[in-house]
């Protein structure tokens, strides 16, 4: 039996959140990438492609947040880690700022984009290059969730 | 269970956001030829400010102005939408209702949730009936079918024998023969006219020119404000002037994003319209107007509007157009959806309505409180308005936001009664000299 940090959402042994998490990284970095075609283009396929990708990475996001938050919460040894606090807030930031995001992609036309919209997507993939490197942090050195050999 | 949840949740939110939109002015601040205009405000989310339908229960009726009365002509119909008067006196209702819109964005499929209970549950006719009242005592002695099976019928004019029905998609001619209750020959298509799938303003107003020689039909926009992309705008948000022997058009005038109560000004044989604008832009923007319609005339949408107050929503944007944009004549204030107009022509109601224009105002969905849900008669003098729009018909919505009806196109009708369209209360309501 290791002594890493447990995950408490699990299926047989395997933590789900790291499961969950591609999802919601994917359609926010997609989300930039069809805004910043948007304002390249002012074509409104773009812009209708990053509403729905914001729509699906908040929905998978807060999956994710959830299996995230149990497994915080479920072992003491995660909420001693630094990472897992900045990882944590981060990524709560980075879905406040989507939730407004995905309204500002409801309105009409240009302004659904250019500039707030635009502004909002990337900021959310920065906060992700930073939450997700604490992510890894966790696993790759903190050996959350991983099974078999004890950490160092 | 957990719908509800989600919708109790959204609603929480709705009402958080739509707090943080700017306070309304006072709408009779943009009645008339100068309206004010506040500074533009982009909405996280609008103001889905919705009424609730009801319909009218029995000896229930809209209120009417000092020296009217009024009455239901007849009930009971499927949306009725616009009503005609043919000379023999007869009265066309048409039924009709547009497409189920398509769902391109989130933002729609919820938009459309909040919608559903501010329109008809009724499947409309999607046909028009005849009512003849012959004796005048305001009970319709016949009610048929007069067409069946057709696809969003609004407009209808009629030249000598020639009945043209504007459909949602074309318009169709048929024969006409006075005193008839029922047209089954299969009408004649004149033109095409824009629809599709998305098809987002779908009335189509329809008037011949006072020599009957053009067919003058509004053509509204496909998007609030070209989110639906401007290939989808071709042909739109346009008076089409079509040629009755060959059924050729052109655009007679753009940038009238929905134009509707197409009518010629009876002095002045000028071409009148109602106009819906611009959405989402705030309680008090843009207002809806009515305006004479110049030969070749743009009025804005969608680079534009009042004149030249750009819209940031638009790329490309056409400073070129814009620089053109002609400012309307007389603005309604806004969201109140005027969807029907008619210059009085008759003899019954009192002097104070004679000369001018009735407009049908249908309501709105997104200004709290509510703006619309009325009748209203500008005065006009010298073939211009000439003061201040009254209240003449009120009552559709009560003040908790129950709608009992919404009025949409008007008629005058062979013994000077002011005709109303109510299509989600089912009616045709006749307003008359009071006793």
């Amino acid at each position: 039996m290791s002594d890493n940090p447990r995950s408490t959402v699990r299926i047989a042994g395997h933590p789900i959140h790291p499961m969950l998490v591609p999802f919601p990284i994917a359609c926010f970095v997609g989300t930039l990438l069809t805004d910043i075609t948007y304002a390249h283009t002012a074509r409104m396929q773009w812009a209708n492609f990053s509403v729905w990708l914001l729509t699906a990475g908040l929905v998978m996001a807060a999956l994710a947040a959830l299996a995230g938050v149990v497994d915080f919460l479920g072992d003491r040894r995660i909420r001693n880690l630094r990472a897992a606090w900045i990882h944590g807030t981060g990524n709560a930031l980075a879905v406040l700022l989507s939730i407004v995001n995905v309204f500002v992609h409801s309105r009409d036309a240009y302004t659904s984009v250019v500039p707030t919209g635009l502004v909002l997507s990337a900021i959310v993939v920065l906060i992700l290059l930073v939450t997700g490197w604490m992510g890894w942090e966790m696993v790759y050195r903190h050996h959350v969730g991983v099974a078999g050999e004890d950490r160092p | 269970m957990i719908r509800r949840l989600t919708l109790a949740a959204g609603l929480v939110a709705t009402a958080a956001l739509a707090a943080c939109g700017p306070a309304p002015i006072d709408a009779k601040r943009q009645v008339g030829p100068n309206p004010f205009l506040p500074e533009l405000h982009q909405y996280l989310l609008p103001p889905m400010h919705i009424a609730r339908v009801v319909g009218w229960t029995n000896g229930q009726a809209p209120t009417v102005a000092a020296g009217l009365q009024v009455q239901a002509l007849a009930r009971g119909f499927k949306n009725p939408r616009s009503v005609y008067v043919l000379p023999n006196g007869d009265v066309l209702v048409a039924e009709s209702g547009g497409p189920t819109p398509p769902i391109n964005r989130p933002k729609e499929f919820l938009m459309g949730l909040f919608e559903r209970k501010s329109h008809a549950s009724e499947d409309p006719g999607q046909r028009i009936i005849l009512l003849r009242d012959a004796d005048g005592d305001g009970a319709p002695e016949v009610r048929s079918v007069f067409i069946d099976h057709l696809n969003g019928p609004f407009g209808m004019a009629l030249v000598g024998n020639d009945l043209y029905v504007a459909d949602t998609d074309a318009v169709l001619r048929f024969p006409y023969t006075t005193g008839a209750t029922q047209i089954t020959t299969p009408g004649v298509k004149l033109t095409d006219l824009p629809a599709g799938t998305i098809n987002h303003h779908w009335t189509k107003s329809l008037t011949a020119s006072p020599d009957g020689t053009k067919l003058y039909a509004g053509v509204g926009s496909n998007s609030n404000i070209t989110e639906n992309g401007l290939d989808a705008e071709k042909d739109r948000a346009a008076i089409w002037e079509i040629d009755r022997a060959t059924g050729a058009h052109r655009l007679f005038a753009t940038g009238l994003r929905n134009p509707n109560g197409l009518t010629f000004q009876p002095q002045t044989n000028v071409l009148w319209a109602v106009i819906n604008e611009r959405d989402e832009l705030g309680p008090d923007l843009v207002p809806d107007y009515m305006t004479s319609v110049k030969d070749g005339g743009f009025y804005g949408w969608p680079y534009s509007y009042w004149g030249r107050h750009l819209d940031p929503r638009v790329r490309p944007q056409r400073p070129d157009l814009v620089a053109r944009a002609i400012v309307p004549d007389y603005s309604l204030s806004s969201h109140v959806a005027p969807l029907g107009m008619v210059f009085y022509t008759g003899a019954n109601l009192p002097a104070a309505y004679r000369g001018g224009a009735f407009v049908g105002e249908h309501g709105s969905w997104d200004r709290n409180p509510w703006n619309g849900y009325k009748v209203v008669y500008i005065p006009f003098a010298g073939g211009k308005p000439s003061g201040p729009a009254q209240d003449v018909v009120t009552g559709f919505i009560a003040a908790d936001g129950r709608a009992h009806g919404r009025p949409v196109g008007l008629a005058v009708d062979s013994r000077g009664g002011l005709l109303i369209a109510d299509d989600v209360g089912g009616t045709v309501w006749r307003v008359t000299a009071g006793p």
